[in-house]
This record gives C-alpha cells, sequence and structure tokens, in this order.
C-alpha cells in the first residue's frame, strides 16, 4: 500500500449539519445547527461519481451527518436524485425511523446502518438536545425497521472496554437482528477531547471475549473480527502483502457547503494554523475529480500524513495488519499528521489482533 | 505477567535468530505461533460466512461486504469514518 487513489470507492455526503440528538461522545462541532447542503452541491458531486459508478462495479454514496434524516424525505430525495448507478447507505441514529421512512428507504434501495451501543443502559451517552436518554426512540425506530423487513447494520460506541460487556453486547445485537457489527471503541477526535487511554488488558481481554460469544453463534459478521481473521489467514496463507488496499482510499466528504475533506470526516470544521480548515477544495468550484487528484499529490496536510503512514510503516510491526494510523487521530491526539502511533492504534488494532490471537491460544 | 504484545513490540527492536518458518517480524510470528488454534477459528469465520450468504446476497445489509478488498461504506478499515 502506496499513496493514495485519485478515484474513490465511495463518498460521504453531509445533506445537514443538525443532529436531534447530543451525544457527549460525538466529534462533530456544529450539530446544533441546521446547515442544509444545496441541491447544486450533490448535482457537482454527481458528475464525476456518475462516471466512476459506471466504470466500477460497485460505488457507494453515504448519507452521513448530522443526523442525514434530519435533512427529511423530501430533501434527501432531492440530493440522491442527480446520482445514478450507485448504492446509496445512510448512518443514522434510528431516532426518526417510523414507517414513511421505512417506505423512503426501500423505494430509494437505501442500505441502512444504526448507530446505538447496546442496550438501555449502555446508552447513557446517547441523549437528547434536551439531555434525556435516546434509547426508547433509537428502539422505536429500530422496531420499525424489522416491521418492514429492512436489512441494517450496527454501530456501536464502547467507551469503556472491558471483558465483562463484550458477551452483553454481542448477544444484545443478536437479538437486535443487525446483520453487520462495527465495534468503535471512543475515539479522542474533533470536539470530544475525553481521554481514550485504557489498560492494556482490559481492552485485550475485551476483544479475546467479543470473539469467545462471537464464536458461540456467528450469526452477524463482526467488522472487527472479521478483518482480524482475514488478517491473521492471510499470515498463515504467506498472502499477507495482499491484504492492505494498494492505495488509500481518499474517501472524500463533501461538506453541506460543498467543502471536500478527504480521510477524515472528522476534520471537517476546524482549522489549524498551518493547515487552513483542511478541506482540498470546493465542488461548486473545481470539479471533484481534479480535487482528488491534487490531494493525492500530497497537497497541505496530506502530505503530512503520507509522510506519517510511512513513519508508521518503518516503525510498527502491525503496519501490515492497519496500514497506517488514522489522519484525524494523530491530529487530534498527538497534535500533527506525522506522529504514529495513536491510542485508537493500541485500542482498535493492536489490542485487537492480540485479543483475536489470545483466543485463538487458548481454545 | 507481561502481556505478549509487550514483548512483540518490544521484539522488534531486538535482534533474533531466523526461524525455520521464514517469520522475520514479531506479528507474523505471534500469529504463526497461534497457528493450531487459529485454524480452527478460521475454518469456523469461513462456514459462517457462507451461512450468511454474504457472496452474492442482493438487499441485505452484509452485500457491503461482498467485495472485501473494496469494502464500500462507514465499514471501511484503513482510513473510514465513524
Amino acid at each position: 500500500m502506496s499513496g493514495i487513489a485519485p478515484v474513490p470507492g465511495y463518498v460521504v455526503m453531509q445533506p445537514t449539519t443538525l443532529c436531534n440528538l447530543d451525544c457527549t461522545y460525538c466529534y462533530l462541532p456544529h450539530r446544533a445547527l441546521n446547515r442544509p447542503m444545496p441541491v447544486p452541491v450533490a448535482a457537482a458531486v454527481a458528475a464525476d461519481v456518475n462516471v466512476w459508478a459506471a466504470a466500477n462495479d460497485r460505488f457507494s454514496v453515504v448519507w452521513h451527518g448530522g443526523e442525514p434524516l434530519a435533512a427529511g424525505r423530501a430533501a434527501l430525495a432531492d440530493l440522491m436524485a442527480p446520482f445514478r448507478g450507485v448504492e446509496h447507505h445512510v448512518q443514522t441514529n434510528a431516532t426518526l425511523i417510523d414507517d414513511p421512512w421505512c417506505e423512503f428507504f426501500a423505494a430509494h434501495d437505501v442500505r441502512v446502518s444504526v448507530s446505538v451501543d447496546g442496550p438501555a443502559e449502555r446508552n447513557g451517552q446517547r441523549v437528547t438536545r434536551a439531555g434525556r436518554p435516546a434509547y426508547d426512540r433509537i428502539e422505536r425506530g429500530i422496531a420499525a425497521l424489522r416491521a418492514h423487513g429492512v436489512a441494517f447494520s450496527a454501530l456501536c460506541v464502547v467507551s469503556d472496554p472491558r471483558p465483562e460487556l463484550a458477551a452483553e453486547l454481542y448477544r444484545y445485537f443478536l437479538d437486535l437482528g443487525c446483520d453487520v457489527l462495527g465495534i468503535n471503541i471512543e475515539e479522542r477526535e474533533g470536539v470530544n477531547d475525553r481521554a481514550n487511554a485504557h489498560g492494556e488488558a482490559a481492552v485485550r481481554e475485551f476483544w479475546a471475549a467479543l470473539v469467545a460469544e462471537w464464536r458461540r453463534e456467528p450469526r452477524i459478521h463482526v467488522r472487527e473480527i472479521e478483518h482480524a481473521l482475514r488478517y491473521a489467514g492471510a499470515v498463515l496463507s504467506g498472502t499477507a502483502d495482499d491484504v492492505l488496499p494498494r492505495r488509500l482510499d481518499p474517501i472524500p466528504t463533501i461538506g453541506v457547503d460543498g467543502g471536500v475533506y478527504v480521510l477524515s470526516p472528522e476534520l471537517a470544521g476546524f482549522t489549524d494554523e498551518r493547515f487552513g480548515d483542511f478541506s482540498s477544495g470546493n465542488v461548486l468550484a473545481t470539479p471533484l475529480r481534479q480535487i482528488l487528484h491534487a490531494a493525492a499529490r500530497g497537497t497541505g496536510w496530506v502530505g503530512e500524513f503520507l509522510a506519517g503512514v510511512e513513519m508508521c510503516r518503518a516503525e510498527c510491526p502491525y503496519f501490515g495488519f492497519c496500514g497506517g494510523a488514522h489522519a484525524a487521530n494523530r491530529y487530534f491526539e498527538l497534535g500533527r499528521f506525522d506522529a504514529t502511533e495513536t491510542d485508537h492504534c493500541r485500542n482498535s488494532k493492536i489490542r485487537l489482533l492480540e485479543g483475536v490471537l489470545d483466543h485463538a491460544a487458548a481454545h | 505477567m507481561p502481556l505478549p504484545t509487550e514483548s512483540v513490540r518490544g521484539s522488534a527492536r531486538v535482534a533474533k535468530p531466523p526461524r525455520e518458518d521464514g517469520a522475520d517480524d514479531p506479528v507474523t510470528r505471534r500469529v504463526l505461533d497461534v497457528a493450531a488454534g487459529l485454524d480452527d477459528l478460521l475454518a469456523e469465520a469461513a462456514a459462517a460466512r457462507t451461512a450468511r450468504a454474504e457472496e452474492g446476497s442482493e438487499g441485505a445489509a452484509v452485500c457491503a461486504w461482498n467485495h472485501f478488498e473494496n469494502i464500500p461504506t462507514f465499514y471501511n478499515w484503513n482510513n473510514r469514518p465513524r
């Protein structure tokens, strides 16, 4: 793996800055503001995306937020309308999902992922703007998905990883009925400056316990377990060098105003005296393909990040599994893009792999 | 007792004699050392993927994983939004 691809595999769209929740660990700085994305921004993105989608088997448009459903069905439909031949995905807190939204998902063939942190008592950080627990609303939205037969994935934030949690969480998500599960150990980034350093043993044992529980009933595709096992299997078969993509996907996030943020959407809304607002351009002024070609050449902060990736490659024995620390984690934890090992690396890469291997060694 | 990770990371900076299996980095060595347990786990994971019908299923959320080398959504591993 070396450098950044000029053509992405997917784009992330921010249909509104607004989120109707106010989760305590959220990284988004402008989530209380209701700034909608104008349709010309989506049309400008679609001008290039439709070409890429026509040339590839799959191309995804991920509607992220804020809370994307807070944009409303009519506005979201207008923003989707310029796209052709793409898969639409939405990452939602589920609180706004009702029968009409389920019909919308079916009509627009939208793949749905919900954000929920486990049973009610584990969702204390997912609160409304009034500070009240949001779990009842989340549960109601997910019930609507199930009633309509809408398949869904789930993302779960774990703020306090410890082995006792693993079985509880996995059993919860089995009952919830999700097809795919991603576990995000809370990260320090954006406006969330809470420390995310944890003891090594607790985190490793969390991952090992999650594998043990998953193994009892592996009905869910657990992102972290799959990645660790795919890598371990590749090592055993001598193909570990093929695990990482040849080049990093730029994963452009398009902000409501057309600003393009590559690699880490968490940088949107922040400024740095060296790098300005971190945007690589604006689709209302420059075609997305040109913006991404320039970014792939390592302009601005991206150049410092690419140097950081090479430092990870040189220094870290886990590079073949990980591919290098994420840009936002480097910046928000360590202040630079060419800094290397982060707490996110330790919690979600190193200790994950070690926890899976611990489980394999013991069974 | 030190956790294996500590020794793995420490050993990256210490010269060790070459192994017969050719593993010359500490993480590869660590994986190879638990190969027996991994074999069973990998076989179960492969069977689970088949049972989940991840290959070629239309319309399900799990479709996003059909092309592992080109994970298209928020699940991207190396650099991804959360």
